[in-house]
C-alpha cells in the first residue's frame, strides 16, 4: 500500500487538472490579463477599476450560475435577460411605492422562481423544447415589461434599498453575493442528491430514470433554482445604478449563456461547473475593461468574445472526438 | 394523404389567421385598408425573407441564431464599402451581400466540418458577426445614400412595395424548392433521420452547407432592404431578429426537432404575427403589449400541436 | 474447478432459487416469441442461455429484468410469486442486468456511476464522496480491477472497463442474479479473459449469472448448466458436462437446413465485385475477396468481427484507408454512399430503424429517397412517378400496406424490410449487400425475402449477405467467408460449409499475432 501513495498523489493532481481543465484555463487567462494589462497601464489595477469590474458584472455571473445548471440538465433559457429586466422593474416599483425593503427584495425573487417553475413544468411534462418555451417567455416578459411601464424610468429609490451599492468592509456587496452564491452553488452541485441528479439527467436521461431519478421533477427543480439566481441577479441589477431603465438589457441572455459555455459547461449537457461560469463572467468583464485601458476601441469587445466562444467550442469538439 | 397530414397544422393556422384578421378588422376600420395592408407587407419583408431560409434550417433539425448579426454586419459593410472605400454603390451592395452570404457559409462549414451543434455554433457567430459590425463601424452610422437606392426599401412597382414583390418571389421559389425538388426532399429526410438519409445516398453535409449559406444570403438581402427603408446604416440593425424569425417559423408549424414544416406555414405564421402587432396597436393596445400576445400565441400553438400529436398516438 | 457442490445443495429446493420462471409466454403484435418456457437459477451458478437470433433469448431476459411483462406464467423469487412491473421491481428483487448498450453517465466519474441513485450520505444528508470513493475502490478491487481509476470520467474508458463498472454497480445494489447479454461481443481478447475471471469470482460469492453468448469456448469454460431455446420454445436444460459442441448446435438449429431455403438458379457469371487488401483503420484489415454475377456470398462471423464494417467500407460510409475495390475489373474510389449507388451498389443496412428507413415518412417518400435523380421532371420531383414507383414496390414485394402514402412506422418489421429492399432495388443495382436481411422478421416474410434473394441472384445480381444466423448463412450462401477480429479467417464452398466447421472458425479466439 505504501508504494501506491506517490501514484495516488500524482493521480490527484491529474484528476484535478482533468476535472477542472476549463476553469483553470479561464482563471489563468484572468491572471495573465491582469499581469499584462497592469504592466502596460497600471491604472488598470487601481481599486476603482477592479471594483467596477467585479461589482458591475456580478449580476451576470450570478445569472450564469443558474444558466449553467439549466444547460447541464440539457436545456436552455433564452428569456433570462428579459426576466432580469422584469425583476428589476418590479423590485424598483415596490421600493418606490413604499413597501418594506425586504418585500421589495424578496417578492421579485419569488416571482422569478414561480415563472421559471412554470416554464420548467411546460418543458418537462409537455416535452416542448426549452428553446421554444423560453422564446415565447421572452416575448411575454419583454412585451409585458414595456407595456406596463411604457418605458418610464424608475428613480428616487430609497437609499437602503440599493443593496448593490452597499460596501461592507469596503468591498461592494455585489462581490459578496457573487462569491457567496458561487460557493454555495458549487457545494450544492457536488454534495446534494439534487445537484448530482442534474448532472445525471443532462448526461443520460434514460439511465437516470433507471437509477431511480425522476427526470421531470429534476427539470422543474432546476428551472426554479435558475429562477432564484435570475431573481438575485435582477435585484443587483436594479440597485447598482440610481435609475432603473425599465427595458430589457440588450443581448443579456447571450452574454449569460456565453459565460456558462466558456466556463466549461457543455451545451450537450451533463458536464460543467458553476465556478467556471463565474470565472468566465469575470473574464469577460476584464477583457472589456482591458480593451479600454489598452486604448483598443471597446467596439471590438464583442468580436473578441465571439472569437473566444468559437475557439472554446472547437476545442471542446476536438477534445470529445479524441476521447472517442 | 401525407400532404393533407402535413398541412393540418397549416389549416388550423389559416383558420386562426382568418379569425384574427376578422376580429382586428372589426376593431378598427383602419386595419382593412389597402394602404395599411401594403405597409404591413413592407414591414414584414425583412423578417419574412430570413424566415424562408430559417424554415429550411429548422426542418433539417438545426437552428441559426446569427441571422440578425449577419444582417447587421452586411448593413455596416454596405456603408463602409461605399462611403469609406469609395466603391460605387451597386458594387458595394454586391460586395456586402457576398460577405453576408460568406458569413452564412461559414456557419454551415463550422456545423458540418467540425460537427458543432448548430445552436452553439451560431451562438458564437452571433457574437462574432455583431462584434465585427460594431468594431468596423465603431458605432458611426452612415447616411446620405443617393435617392435611387431608396427604391429597394421605399419604392413601389405597380403600386406594391418593391420588397413585397421580392418576398413574394422568394416565397414561391422557396416553397417550390422545399416542396417539389430533390433538394427539398433531402432537407426533410435529414431532419427526420440524418443517418438514414446518408445511408440512402443523400449528400447530407452539402445540403446543410447550402442551407446555411442561403440563410446568410437572404439575411444579407434583408439588410439591403432594411438600410434602404430606414435610409441609414447602424451596427445594431437586426438585433433580436433571430427571435422574431424563429417565432414565425415555429408558429408556422415547423418542428424544432426537424423533419416537418412548410413554407406556407411559415408565411401564415408571419402574417398572423404581423397582423396581431398591427391590429392590436390600431385598436389601442399599447405598443409592446402585442409582443405578449405573440409569445402567448407561440406557446399556445406549440402546446396545442403537442397535445394533438399525443392524442393521435404518434 | 466447478462449484458443483453449491448447485447440488440447492437442487430441488425451489424456495432458494433466486429466480425461477414457470411456463412463461409472451407475444408481440400477435406473434408468439416465447412459448411456455420454464427457467430457473441456482445461487452461484453460471447458467448459459443459448439459441439463434429470434429464438426468444432476449425477450426472456427482458422479462426477468422487468422490461417486459409476461402474458402467461409466473416469476418466482425465493419461493414467492412476484410481478415485475418495471426494472425497479426487478432491482428490488436482486436482479440486475449488464446491458449491451451500457447505461452509464459518460461525464461522471467511475465512483459516481457505480453509486448513482443510492449514494452514501453523511450525517448532514449530503453526498459522502469519501465513503463513496472508498466503497467504489473496494468493490472494484474485489473484482480484480485495482487498476481502474475511480476518479476517471467514464467517457474516457474502454468498453471492457465500462462493463466492469456496470458489474460493480450491480454488486453495489446487492444483486443476487446478474444477467449478462453477449458480454464479450464488443470486447478485446484480454478483456474477455478478465471478464471470465470476474464471472468466476462472482459465482464464488453466490451470485447467479444468466450468461447469454454464442461463443462456445466461453460456454464450456464458464457455465454449469445450459438452456437452449428455439423458435420461442424450451428445447433442453442440461449440465454443460453432459453436452458437446455439436449437440448444442443441433439443438439450436434443430431442423434440416436445406429444405427451407430456395435452391440455386442458373450459373455464376464473371467476377463483378472484387476487394484487394482493403482496410479501414483497424476494424477492417486486409480484406480480399470476389463476388461473381449470380452468386450469393455469405459473410459469417460474430458481432464485432468486422462484417458490417467491411460492408460500410464498400458502400463508402467509412471509405477504405488502403487497398483497392474493383467493379467489373476497374478500380474505383468510393468515398460516399452516393458514389457507391452510382456504381450500382445497394446496401440494405443492419439497423432498419435508424439506418434503413425514415419511419416518420411514407412508403413512397422512403422509396424515392435513393432514386430522386431518376424520378425528376425538369428540376422537380415527379410526384406521380414517385407514387408509381412505390406502387410497383408494393406489388413486386407483396408489401402489406394501405397504400403508398402509409407511414413506414405503422408497418410490421417484415414489411419495413421490404420497403428498404424496394428503395434499393429501384436503383437497379448490380451489387446488393444485405446486412442481417431477416433480423426481427417473422417466418413467413423471412421465406419471401430468401426467395427474392435467390431470384435476384438468378437474374445476374451479385449478392453479399451478412448474417448472424448460421442456418441462414449455410442455407442461402453459395460460398461462405468467415470473419474474425477484422480479418477473413476461413472460406468454405457450399459442400464444406457445415455448422460445426463454420461455427468453430467463427468463435475461435485469435490472438493478434495469429490472425496476422
Amino acid at each position: 500500500m505504501s508504494a501506491a501513495s506517490p501514484a495516488i498523489g500524482r493521480t490527484n493532481l491529474h484528476r484535478f487538472l482533468s476535472g477542472y481543465g476549463q476553469e483553470i484555463v479561464v482563471l489563468m487567462s484572468i491572471v495573465a490579463l491582469f499581469v499584462v494589462v497592469g504592466a502596460i497601464n497600471p491604472r488598470f489595477l487601481s481599486d476603482n477599476n477592479i471594483n467596477s469590474i467585479f461589482a458591475g458584472n456580478a449580476y451576470i455571473a450570478i445569472a450564469a450560475i443558474g444558466m449553467s445548471m439549466i444547460i447541464m440538465a440539457g436545456h436552455i433559457d433564452v428569456s433570462v435577460g428579459a426576466l432580469i429586466g422584469v425583476i428589476a422593474t418590479i423590485a424598483g416599483s415596490l421600493a418606490v411605492a413604499g413597501y418594506p425593503i425586504w418585500v421589495a427584495w424578496t417578492v421579485p425573487i419569488l416571482f422569478s422562481m414561480a415563472v421559471n417553475s412554470g416554464v420548467g413544468a411546460l418543458v418537462a411534462y409537455t416535452r416542448i423544447p426549452s428553446i421554444v418555451v423560453t422564446l415565447g417567455m421572452l416575448s411575454i416578459l419583454k412585451g409585458g415589461l414595456i407595456s406596463a411601464t411604457a418605458g418610464a424610468w424608475i428613480t428616487d429609490m430609497p437609499a437602503e434599498f440599493m443593496i448593490a451599492q452597499m460596501r461592507p468592509f469596503g468591498i461592494p456587496s455585489a462581490v459578496y453575493f457573487m462569491v457567496g452564491l458561487t460557493i454555495v452553488a458549487a457545494l450544492f452541485m457536488r454534495y446534494t442528491d439534487f445537484g448530482r441528479a442534474i448532472y445525471a439527467v443532462g448526461g443520460n436521461m434514460e439511465a437516470a430514470r433507471a437509477a431511480g431519478i425522476n427526470p421531470e421533477r429534476t427539470v422543474v427543480g432546476v428551472f426554479a433554482l435558475h429562477g432564484f439566481f435570475a431573481g438575485v441577479a435582477g435585484i443587483l441589477f436594479a440597485t447598482q445604478l440610481q435609475v432603473i431603465q425599465s427595458t430589457v438589457p440588450p443581448n443579456l441572455e447571450l452574454t449569460v449563456i456565453t459565460a456558462s459555455v466558456i466556463g466549461g459547461v457543455s451545451i450537450l449537457g451533463g458536464t460543467g461547473t458553476v465556478i467556471g461560469s463565474t470565472l468566465a463572467a469575470i473574464l469577460f468583464a476584464c477583457i472589456g475593461s482591458a480593451l479600454i485601458f489598452l486604448n483598443v476601441s471597446a467596439y471590438w469587445l464583442r468580436a473578441v468574445l465571439g472569437l473566444m466562444i468559437l475557439a472554446t467550442v472547437l476545442a471542446d469538439m476536438a477534445r470529445r472526438r479524441r476521447a472517442k | 394523404m401525407t400532404a393533407a397530414k402535413l398541412l393540418r397544422h397549416e389549416t388550423i393556422l389559416a383558420v386562426l389567421t382568418v379569425i384574427a384578421l376578422a376580429v382586428l378588422a372589426s376593431l378598427s376600420d383602419k386595419f382593412f385598408t389597402t394602404e395599411n395592408l401594403l405597409n404591413q407587407g413592407r414591414l414584414m419583408s425583412e423578417v419574412g425573407l430570413v424566415a424562408l431560409a430559417m424554415t429550411f434550417v429548422i426542418v433539417t433539425g438545426g437552428i441559426d441564431l446569427s441571422v440578425g448579426s449577419i444582417l447587421g454586419l452586411t448593413a455596416i459593410l454596405l456603408g463602409v464599402f461605399w462611403k469609406n472605400l469609395g466603391l460605387p454603390l451597386p458594387m458595394a451592395m454586391l460586395a456586402a451581400v457576398a460577405c453576408g452570404t460568406f458569413a452564412g457559409w461559414m456557419n454551415g462549414f463550422i456545423i458540418t466540418r467540425f460537427r458543432v451543434p448548430p445552436l452553439i455554433a451560431t451562438l458564437a457567430t452571433l457574437a462574432l458577426y455583431r462584434g465585427l459590425a460594431e468594431g468596423i463601424s465603431e458605432a458611426r452610422s452612415v447616411r446620405g445614400y443617393p435617392e435611387w437606392f431608396f427604391f429597394f426599401g421605399q419604392g413601389e412597382v405597380l403600386g406594391v412595395p418593391f420588397q413585397v414583390w421580392l418576398l413574394g418571389i422568394a416565397t414561391v421559389v422557396a416553397a417550390v424548392i422545399l416542396g417539389f425538388t430533390p433538394f427539398g426532399r433531402a432537407t426533410y429526410a435529414i431532419g427526420a433521420n440524418e443517418t438514414a438519409a446518408r445511408f440512402s445516398g443523400i449528400r447530407v453535409n452539402a445540403t446543410k452547407l447550402w442551407i446555411y449559406t442561403a440563410a446568410g444570403f437572404l439575411s444579407a438581402l434583408a439588410a439591403v432592404v432594411f438600410v434602404s427603408r430606414v435610409t441609414t446604416t447602424r451596427s445594431d440593425m437586426g438585433t433580436g431578429l433571430e427571435l422574431d424569425v424563429i417565432t414565425g417559423v415555429v408558429l408556422g408549424g415547423t418542428s424544432i426537432f426537424g423533419g416537418r414544416g412548410t413554407i406556407i406555414g411559415t408565411v401564415l405564421g408571419l402574417i398572423l404575427i404581423q397582423a396581431l402587432k398591427n391590429g392590436l396597436s390600431l385598436s389601442g393596445v399599447k405598443g409592446d403589449g402585442t409582443i405578449v400576445v405573440i409569445g402567448l400565441v407561440l406557446i399556445g400553438a406549440i402546446l396545442a400541436g403537442a397535445l394533438f400529436d399525443k392524442n393521435r398516438g404518434g | 474447478m466447478r462449484p458443483d457442490g453449491t448447485a447440488d445443495a440447492a437442487r430441488g429446493r425451489a424456495d432458494t432459487f433466486p429466480i425461477a420462471l414457470r411456463s412463461v409466454s409472451k407475444s408481440f403484435a400477435g406473434i408468439k416469441v416465447v412459448t411456455s418456457v420454464s427457467f430457473d437459477m441456482r445461487p452461484g451458478e453460471v447458467h448459459a442461455l443459448m439459441g439463434e437470433n429470434g429464438a426468444g433469448k432476449s425477450t426472456l431476459i427482458k422479462i426477468m429484468a422487468g422490461l417486459h411483462q409476461a402474458d402467461e406464467g409466473e416469476i418466482v423469487v425465493n419461493g414467492k410469486v412476484v410481478k415485475f412491473a418495471s426494472p425497479r421491481d426487478a432491482h428490488a428483487a436482486g436482479i440486475a442486468t449488464v446491458h449491451q448498450e451500457l447505461l452509464l453517465f459518460p461525464e461522471l466519474t467511475v465512483a459516481e456511476n457505480i453509486f448513482l441513485g443510492q449514494t452514501p450520505k453523511t450525517s448532514l444528508g449530503t453526498v459522502d464522496w469519501q465513503t463513496m470513493r472508498r466503497r467504489a475502490r473496494e468493490l472494484l478491487d474485489s473484482l480484480d480491477s485495482g487498476d481502474l481509476d475511480i476518479d476517471q470520467k467514464v467517457a474516457n474508458l474502454s468498453v471492457g472497463n465500462r462493463q466492469r463498472i456496470e458489474i460493480a454497480r450491480a454488486l453495489a445494489q446487492d444483486a443476487r442474479v446478474l444477467i449478462m447479454d453477449e458480454p464479450t461481443a464488443a470486447l478485446a481478447e484480454a478483456d474477455v479473459q478478465r471478464l471470465m475471471s470476474i464471472v468466476r469470482n462472482l459465482c464464488a460469492r453466490g451470485v447467479a449469472i444468466v450468461y447469454v453468448s454464442h461463443r462456445m469456448p466461453e460456454i464450456f469454460a464458464l457455465a454449469h448448466r445450459v438452456t437452449v431455446l428455439r423458435d420461442g420454445h424450451h428445447v433442453a436444460t442440461k449440465p454443460v458436462s453432459e453436452v458437446d459442441e455439436s449437440q448444442l448446435v443441433s439443438m439450436m438449429v434443430g431442423r434440416a437446413i436445406d429444405r427451407l431455403y430456395p435452391a440455386k438458379q442458373g450459373t455464376d457469371g464473371g467476377v463483378l465485385l472484387e476487394l484487394r487488401d482493403v482496410s479501414h483503420r483497424s476494424v477492417v484489415r486486409n480484406i480480399s475477396f470476389q463476388v461473381k454475377r449470380g452468386e450469393i456470398l455469405g459473410l459469417a462471423g460474430l458481432v464485432g468481427s468486422g462484417r458490417t464494417e467491411t460492408a460500410l467500407t464498400i458502400f463508402g460510409i467509412t471509405p477504405a484507408t488502403s487497398g483497392e475495390i474493383l467493379i467489373d475489373g476497374k478500380a474505383q474510389t468510393i468515398t460516399s454512399p452516393e458514389a457507391a449507388r452510382d456504381l450500382g451498389i445497394a446496401y440494405v443496412p443492419e439497423d432498419r430503424g435508424s439506418q434503413g428507413l425514415i419511419k416518420a415518412q411514407s412508403i413512397e417518400d422512403n422509396v424515392a429517397l435513393a432514386n430522386l435523380k431518376r424520378l425528376m421532371r425538369g428540376f422537380l420531383v415527379d410526384a406521380a412517378r414517385v407514387t408509381e414507383e412505390a406502387k410497383n414496390a408494393i406489388t413486386r414485394f407483396g408489401i402489406r400496406a394501405r397504400g403508398p402514402q402509409q407511414l413506414v412506422r405503422q408497418l410490421s418489421g417484415g414489411n419495413q424490410q421490404k420497403v428498404v429492399l424496394g428503395k434499393w432495388l429501384a436503383t437497379n443495382p448490380r451489387i446488393l449487400i444485405m446486412d442481417e436481411p431477416t433480423r426481427g422478421i417473422d417466418v413467413g416474410a423471412k421465406a419471401e425475402i430468401h426467395l427474392l434473394m435467390r431470384k435476384l441472384a438468378g437474374e445476374g445480381m451479385a449478392i453479399l449477405m451478412i448474417s448472424s444466423e448460421l442456418p441462414e448463412v449455410l442455407g442461402m450462401s453459395d460460398r461462405v467467408l468467415v470473419m474474425n477480429s477484422g480479418r477473413i479467417v476461413g472460406e468454405f464452398d457450399k459442400q464444406h460449409a457445415t455448422a460445426e466447421a463454420v461455427g468453430t472458425v467463427m468463435t475461435k479466439t485469435y490472438s493478434d499475432g495469429e490472425a496476422a
